[in-house]
């Protein structure tokens, strides 16, 4: 190996150094977690008693992320709050919905809730799994209805976790979908953000120069309910289609054809070939090695994009709301994480659980898992709509890009659109199919139309059984 | 022949040898072997737990006239057949050659056993973004130096199969290779002195007295990187998830995606069943062959 | 079989250690291109050109050792349950493998087939079964349900791996030590299995790894307890981004005991090599 330059032989002395240190780091952060605890005083102001499932014990499945490991920090809180044991298991997000179902469906009580995908609910109530939280809600022993506020939780999260009314889950984190620019390249060939489907292909189209590694745009194309199922269902409701005709399920509308049609346009003219098989890390990947001329996905992918450590693009970034399709619609999606309470459980569990999914979607443990954080990271995709107005978020998201706040909140309140996804039980299967068959035409394998006529096919036989 | 004293503690002796393992395995496998088939014969889906019930063989009636069934068999074939031989072959060359290497063979079979010691979601991760990505990817920037262009290695249906292959191929010939290798070395040096004398060349003297005798090896491992390729999983879930479209969805992996992601849990048994039925004829017919012509 | 003597003999184990490095450096590179990825800022991961030189950091190392999602306790996990298999395998395949390659008792070809039979269960098929018996048995997210899973995909392949080992003992050293009177154990003891230490080398170092990079049981039937490497690795691959640099660096210390193992065992594959390797016998 060649000679490393003096100052990083002695940068890797001084890190050698700090491993021992750094083995300190993590205690770190409970002792601020510890702090905090004994500043319970927001929460005691709930006219609830928080002790009364005391001695109780339960577990949470989570998957691996920020929004979640802040959380965990928090946990001693919950537990000097409560006298409630809580802990959580962490598992990979390819496999929590079916390790939760397992143990929803063999009612083995293992996790008294776990991070849900709101899709599932019908899933979830058609098999009775779990409980509804109405009587919890309206119960003045369990919830201190001014305390709580659930209807400060963002209106299209809340209608996305309940099911004919009835709430099945309360949301914790969600995103929005927003559009994401190099606000220099635009400003040098003087484009603003788009506002329609058009203008985005325009804005595209200008700034695309694969010879010097800059593409016009990328879009979500990894197969998968959650991965280009996430970016379809909103060009579909922008070109106007729907997902119903009655009672019965139509995928292959002309409405559907053409939004497929438009996804292939774009990505075969103006996105990577490695597009097809990239999901939203490696878009936001791509696009803090400044080789993305614009993006429209998650505003979570921010952190990434705005981590001096990894990107290259800090500084340079602004934030539009989705651009508006032919019908004039723009959807964004209402995707949350929400916890539910496993209908397995005993009594007493039951409300313990009520209390930690209470505690835990409260305002204050949104505000200590973001801008109160001791933490580098802090949470942006809060639940409630006072918390994104408030002027700490702001301050505390300064950093993100132009208008990110602004855009995202005109997303949350104008945008949103529940019926975005088919809400029907069979929601996993007909997700997989439709996904497949949108990968099939983005990689050219199928026609759109022919890949829609076969996920039609496909999702009459899944339906019939 | 009359069973005497002899023979009697043979049997005996060897049954007390077997009989923990077998033991062990009786008992963990006969349980889930009941519940698949139990499963396939029923109407199990959690998405719509209100048509459940029994349904004979619905299941499979149904996979006779699922496309998506016979496409995931064919590439079961072809990804199975094509890893095998490969490994085989390469793993075969490269023990021939590294016995004729007096030196270095310790670092060249750490170097070789490598791949197999990444883990698999790894490998598949990695192989998908930092390795085969177009424009981004290693594989694409040698291609391009040598002017071969640049392709999309997993994202076009066909360069996707084979770089699954490659894939799997790539992480289980050390495997070949190592095994081969230690069989090779207990053959003793004195069976080449008569072929030696003779004045047979390396070829002949291969074909003829080495390749015999390590049959048994080479059909053994061929069976067990075969019941290995049918039941891949993590490295091609990783890569492409069955994708693009169903390019690179094997059978394992459809029974995976019908229990796990459909919910289909009836059907996803017996999809199952049927790949352990096919596990079960080819092994057999190959087991068969282990002693071939004697 | 090394070649002859002389100058074209020479320059023909040239062009073969050529040709071997060169394979197996293709080989190695994506395992060398991880390793040089885990020293590498997250920023110098995906640039393109792929970055040669750059500041060496060892901060992934120290996150993933000794940070908040410290991977420690699951390489404890993890050679916790591989060591165990393994041990347990050997234990139970050994005479099993012998009984089926060289004894001679009624359903031999039938139980060995049986054997081989029980391996070829997929395991997405398993998978439910599995989770509830165990729940039953209220042994999910444990050492001992893990390992007794472990073991119904170990034993079948270590037992027939040794079968073409113990097949290819010459069966007169077997007949002269029980002409010896040393017993069916005793010839099996001092006489077969010393014969076949580059077998059991090469079975152990297999079982060890297919139980130590296993993942779909760990995940489903495994839980905070019992949370194996191969699990662990997620740590790094959160739903917001992959952490390239930390995950290569959880990649690296992952396999570390492997190699370990591999190193141990492999001192075992050379003294069967060198048997073979020296013409007219004789011994290093």
């Amino acid at each position: 190996m060649h000679d490393v330059p003096h100052p990083s032989r002695r940068r890797i002395v001084h890190q050698g150094a700090a491993l021992g240190l750094a083995s300190l780091g993590a205690p770190w952060l409970l002792g601020t977690a510890h702090a905090q605890a004994d500043d319970l005083g927001p929460y005691r102001a709930a006219k609830v008693n928080w002790r009364q499932a005391e001695g109780e014990s339960i577990t949470v499945a989570v998957i691996p992320a920020g929004y979640f490991e802040n959380l965990i920090t928090l946990a001693p809180q919950f537990e000097a709050l409560t006298g409630v044991k809580l802990r959580f298991e962490k598992v990979p997000p390819g496999q929590i919905r079916q390790k939760a179902m397992l143990d929803l469906s063999s009612k083995t009580a293992t996790f008294a809730t776990h991070a849900a995908d709101p899709m599932y609910y019908p899933l979830y109530t058609a098999n009775r799994w779990v409980d509804p939280l109405d009587r919890y809600l309206s119960d003045p022993a369990l919830t201190d209805p001014a305390w709580f506020n659930y209807n400060d939780i963002l209106k299209a999260w809340r209608d996305a976790a309940s099911v004919d009314g009835k709430p099945y889950g309360i949301p914790y984190d969600g995103e929005v979908t927003v559009q994401v620019y190099r606000k220099d390249l635009y400003a040098a060939k003087g484009l603003k953000p788009a506002d329609t489907l058009d203008e985005l292909l325009a804005n595209a189209k200008a700034v695309h120069d694969p010879a010097n590694r800059v593409w016009g745009l990328a879009l979500r194309g990894f197969a998968g309910a959650g991965q280009n199922m996430y970016i379809y269902p909103s060009l579909l409701r922008s070109f106007g289609g729907g997902w119903f005709n009655g009672r019965d399920l139509v995928v292959n509308t002309p409405q559907a054809v053409q939004a497929l049609e438009w996804y292939v346009n774009a990505l075969t003219q103006y996105a990577p070939p490695a597009v097809r098989n990239w999901n939203w890390p490696d878009i936001a990947d791509a696009f803090s090695q400044g080789t993305l001329g614009c993006y429209v996905d998650a505003h979570s992918s921010a952190a990434v994009i705005t981590n001096p450590e990894k990107s290259k693009v800090v500084g340079k970034i602004g934030y539009a709301r989705w651009p508006k399709g032919p019908s004039g619609k723009r959807v964004t999606s209402i995707w949350n994480w929400g916890f539910p309470i496993n209908a397995a459980l005993s009594d007493k569990a039951k409300r313990a659980t009520w209390l930690f999914i209470s505690w835990a979607t409260s305002a204050e443990t949104q505000a200590r898992t973001s801008w109160k954080f001791a933490g580098p990271a802090k949470r942006s995709g809060l639940n409630r709509s006072s918390l994104w107005r408030a002027p700490e978020f702001a301050a505390a998201m300064q950093g993100a890009g132009d208008n990110f706040i602004a855009a995202a909140l005109e997303s949350l309140d104008q945008d949103t659109d529940v019926d975005w996804r088919p809400r029907v039980p069979q929601w996993p299967a007909i997700g997989e199919a439709m996904a497949t068959g949108i990968q099939a035409a983005l990689v050219g394998q199928k026609k759109p139309k022919e890949a829609l006529d076969e996920a039609q096919a496909r999702i009459q036989q899944v339906l019939k059984g | 022949m009359p069973a005497s004293g002899f023979e009697r503690r043979e049997r005996r002796f060897a049954l007390a040898l077997l009989a923990p393992a077998l033991a062990v395995l009786l008992l963990v496998t006969t349980a889930p072997l009941v519940y698949l088939l139990w499963a396939s014969l029923q109407r199990l889906d959690m998405s719509m737990p209100w048509l459940q019930g029994f349904a004979g063989l619905a299941n499979y009636q149904k996979m006779g006239a699922d496309p998506r069934f016979w496409n995931s068999l064919v590439l079961t074939l072809v990804y199975t057949s094509s890893t095998v031989v490969l490994q085989v072959l390469v793993g075969l060359s490269l023990a021939l050659l590294v016995l004729q290497i007096p030196r270095g063979q310790a670092l060249l079979r750490i170097a070789a056993i490598l791949p197999i010691v990444l883990a698999p979601v790894v490998v598949g991760l990695f192989w998908r973004t930092l390795v085969l990505a177009p424009d981004f990817g290693l594989v694409d920037l040698v291609t391009r130096t040598l002017g071969l262009g640049s392709h999309n290695w997993l994202g076009d249906p066909q360069l996707a199969l084979i770089s699954v292959i490659a894939i799997h191929t790539w992480q289980w010939t050390p495997f070949a290779f190592l095994v081969l290798l230690a069989t090779l070395a207990t053959l003793p040096p004195d069976i080449y002195e008569a072929a030696r004398l003779d004045r047979a060349g390396a070829w002949q003297r291969f074909r003829h007295i080495t390749l015999p005798l390590i049959r048994p090896a080479v059909v053994m491992v061929v069976i067990l990187r075969t019941m290995t390729a049918l039941s891949a999983f993590a490295a091609i879930f990783a890569a492409t998830g069955g994708g693009p479209g169903s390019a690179t969805e094997i059978l394992n992996l459809y029974a995976y995606r019908t229990s796990f992601t459909e919910l289909n849990i009836g059907y996803g048994a017996a999809l199952a069943t049927v790949l352990l039925a096919l596990t079960m004829a080819v092994s057999l017919l190959l087991f068969r062959r282990r002693r071939g012509v004697a | 079989m090394i070649a002859g003597r002389g100058p074209g003999a020479l320059a023909r184990r040239l062009a073969l250690a050529a040709v071997a490095g060169l394979l197996l450096s293709v080989w190695a590179f994506p395992v060398l291109w991880a390793l040089l990825t885990s020293f590498k800022s997250e920023r110098d991961v995906l640039a393109y050109p792929p970055v040669w030189w750059f500041e060496p950091t060892l901060e992934h190392y120290r996150e993933v050792l000794f940070g908040a999602s410290s991977i420690l306790p699951n390489l404890w996990s993890s050679v916790v349950v591989a060591s165990v298999t393994t041990v347990g395998t050997m234990l139970l395949a050994l005479p099993a493998a012998y009984a089926v390659a060289r004894l001679r008792y009624p359903g031999r070809r039938a139980s060995g087939f049986y054997v081989l039979a029980t391996q070829m269960l997929p395991p997405v098929g398993l998978v439910i079964p599995y989770y509830l018996a165990l729940q039953k048995a209220g042994a999910l997210d444990t050492y001992g349900g893990m390992v007794l899973i472990y073991l119904t995909f170990s034993l079948p392949f270590a037992i027939w791996l040794m079968v073409s080992y113990f097949e290819d003992v010459p069966p007169e050293m077997e007949e002269a030590a029980l002409l010896d009177h040393a017993g069916r154990l005793g010839a099996f003891w001092h006489v077969v299995l010393p014969q076949v230490r580059g077998g059991i080398a090469v079975t152990t170092v297999f079982v060890f790894l297919n139980a130590w990079n296993e993942f779909l049981f760990a995940v489903v039937l495994g839980g905070n307890k019992v949370r194996t490497v191969t699990v662990a690795m997620f740590n790094f691959i959160s739903v917001e981004q992959t952490l390239w640099a930390k995950l290569a660096a959880g990649a690296m210390v992952a396999m570390a005991p492997v190699i370990l193992i591999g190193l141990l065992a492999q001192r075992h594959i050379v003294k069967g090599l060198t048997v073979g390797a020296v013409k007219g016998g004789g011994r290093r």
